[in-house]
């Protein structure tokens, strides 16, 4: 039976609005040959994935993608297979002279539809990497066959419209400088009705010496993320703007096409330049902190600034805030890009403990934690159902711990993906939300 | 394509079933959503929040803020969500007229 991707596809005038070119369906085979050819010769680390696994099966029972929707081809050895077979009848000798005999295998009309099924079935965590022993990372496998199907033109219309939007205002969700402004005012009008002083959000200012970049739809849903930042840029005295250039942390290119990632990047570059910042400050979220930190540099370098995480600089400055402790119980999510990533594993966990009663571990955590089942942009609606198997683990793992006053979770992907699984898996109750949203409940003003 | 019918007319609507062209947007429209978004009444509070989420977006050019639209309406983000129960950025964007807010929403 013919495979049908589990998502919606854009359409010619949504990949077209999107700035990338659809492919006409007789070019298709030969355009993608072109592009796992170039991918292969110029990414050392796809072709270490390619030409190493031996089977042995390890990662199964490490996936959660294949623990929650028990498809054999969301294990990630059978996922990276997908690729691997292609790449074998195309260029390896034993490939192109045995055939499948030598795990080969021909394109064929199927192929685009299974590699939009389960390359957008993979969160790209790299739990997989984690536990392999020759660590094959699978989401190299995925986010390189995204790339290459974007390239074609193929693309989730959940990307295409992320991507337009980024195009228009530099920010996934597409908030105009005017709209920015005025979410600005009103969350300053905020905490002066909580603490009486006068907290600003300034947006753009020149002459910064931090630009900081919000978590994605802190401007939206998420603002006590972004009262938290602002509390502590307030109570450090430091001279710090945001940007309308860049408005969100995340850079979904990472997701699903490698030139969008280096266009958004750029424009964290420019916006830092602009503002005159030597130091950018990455909001919470997961991906835009590995695309910022592991690729800006490389990208788009060199830059005269350098970058950190937001809870890697409160981290830093911790004994400097005026932080009195909540009495809640609390747990810590580890976004898989921050645990596996992007070196954020202990700082979430200094600032909690210093700004609650009671903080507990989940089991697994850190490096070895479980994805929330929304990585990688899998944010669909239409794909709720198996959203809801992905988050299996994760639900598993926090209903374990009984009681709980609040779930930190400091990515706004998790924010978004989150309570629909705590809610599809009976936890609707219970409060969620980032780290920095505690640090700025936890923060004590003497009215000045 | 899916297609919504108001008053005999055909209004095209998108994958997530928000119309594709903002400009035929109608009361009446809001009606016939109405019945495919469990709203089984639509009242005064209702059209409250429609318009203010299309006043909003035709002076910003997007969604409001939720906690802003809550705020603005002297509704709390319970009753938004009893009054329509997919959630503001589905259920009472739909109703507006206004694109299915999107990213890490």
């Amino acid at each position: 039976m013919p495979v049908k991707p589990p998502l919606h596809i854009a359409k010619e005038q949504e990949v077209k609005a999107a700035g990338f070119k659809p492919t006409p369906e007789s070019e298709v085979k030969e355009k993608f040959l072109a592009k796992l050819d170039e991918m292969r010769s110029s990414m050392r680390s796809l072709m270490v994935m390619l030409e190493t696994c031996t089977k042995c099966g390890n990662c199964a029972q490490q996936c959660h993608s294949f623990l929650g929707t028990n498809d054999y081809n969301n294990f990630p050895a059978a996922r990276a297979e997908l690729m691997r077979r292609v790449y074998k009848k195309y260029f390896t000798t034993s490939g192109k002279l045995f055939g499948r005999f030598a795990g080969a295998e021909d394109f064929d009309d199927e192929l685009i539809s299974k590699w939009m099924t389960y390359f957008y079935q993979c969160n790209e965590c790299r739990r997989c990497a984690q536990f392999c022993p020759f660590g094959i990372d699978t989401a190299e496998v995925t986010i390189t066959a995204r790339h290459i199907m974007s390239e074609l033109g193929i693309m989730p219309k959940f990307m295409a419209g992320i991507a337009a939007n980024m195009e228009k205002t530099g920010n996934n969700m597409g908030i105009p400088r005017p709209a920015t402004i005025d979410c600005a005012e009103f969350m300053e009008d905020e905490m002066r009705e909580e603490t009486g002083l006068d907290i600003k959000i300034p947006v753009d200012k020149p002459n910064s010496d931090i630009l900081y970049i919000p978590s994605s739809a802190d401007f939206f849903s998420n603002i006590d993320t972004m009262i938290g930042a602002a509390k502590m840029f307030h109570v450090l005295g430091v001279n710090w703007t945001i940007s309308s250039k860049v408005l969100e942390a995340a850079n979904f290119g990472l997701l699903f096409d490698f030139n969008a990632m280096q266009a958004q990047n750029l424009r964290l570059k420019e916006a830092a330049l602009e503002v005159g910042a030597s130091l950018v400050v990455q909001g919470e979220c997961g991906h835009g902190w590995r695309a910022a930190k592991m690729y800006t540099e490389g990208s788009n370098g060199p830059v005269p600034f350098k970058i950190v995480h937001v809870l890697e600089y409160t981290a830093e400055h911790l004994a400097k805030l005026p932080l009195s402790k909540l009495p809640m119980r609390v747990t810590l999510h580890d976004p898989c890009n921050y645990a596996r990533a992007g070196d954020i594993i202990e700082q979430p966990r200094q600032i909690i403990r210093s700004c609650v009663e009671e903080f507990v571990e989940m089991t697994p955590n850190r490096e070895e934690n479980f994805c929330c089942g929304g990585g990688s942009g899998i944010l669909m609606d239409e794909m709720m159902e198996i959203r809801m198997q992905l988050g299996k683990k994760k639900a598993e793992q926090v209903k374990a711990l009984g009681n709980l006053d609040y779930f930190a979770v400091p990515c706004s992907i998790c924010k978004a993906q989150l309570p629909h699984v705590m809610k599809h898996y009976g936890m609707g109750s219970l409060s969620m939300g980032g780290v920095m949203d505690l640090v700025g409940k936890a923060m004590v003003f003497n009215k000045e | 394509m899916d297609y919504i019918e108001v008053n005999g007319v055909k209004i095209e609507l998108d994958e997530d079933g928000f119309i594709v062209e903002p400009d035929q947007w109608s009361e009446e429209l809001v009606l016939a959503f109405a019945k495919t978004e469990d709203v089984p009444v639509v009242t005064e509070e209702h059209w409250k929040v429609i318009h203010y989420l299309r006043d909003y977006f035709k002076q910003f050019g997007i969604a409001p803020m939720i906690r802003k639209l809550c705020k603005d309406t002297g509704l709390s983000l319970k009753e938004i969500y009893d009054l329509f129960p997919s959630g503001p950025a589905k259920g009472a964007c739909k109703l507006a007229g206004l694109p299915k807010p999107t990213g890490c929403v």
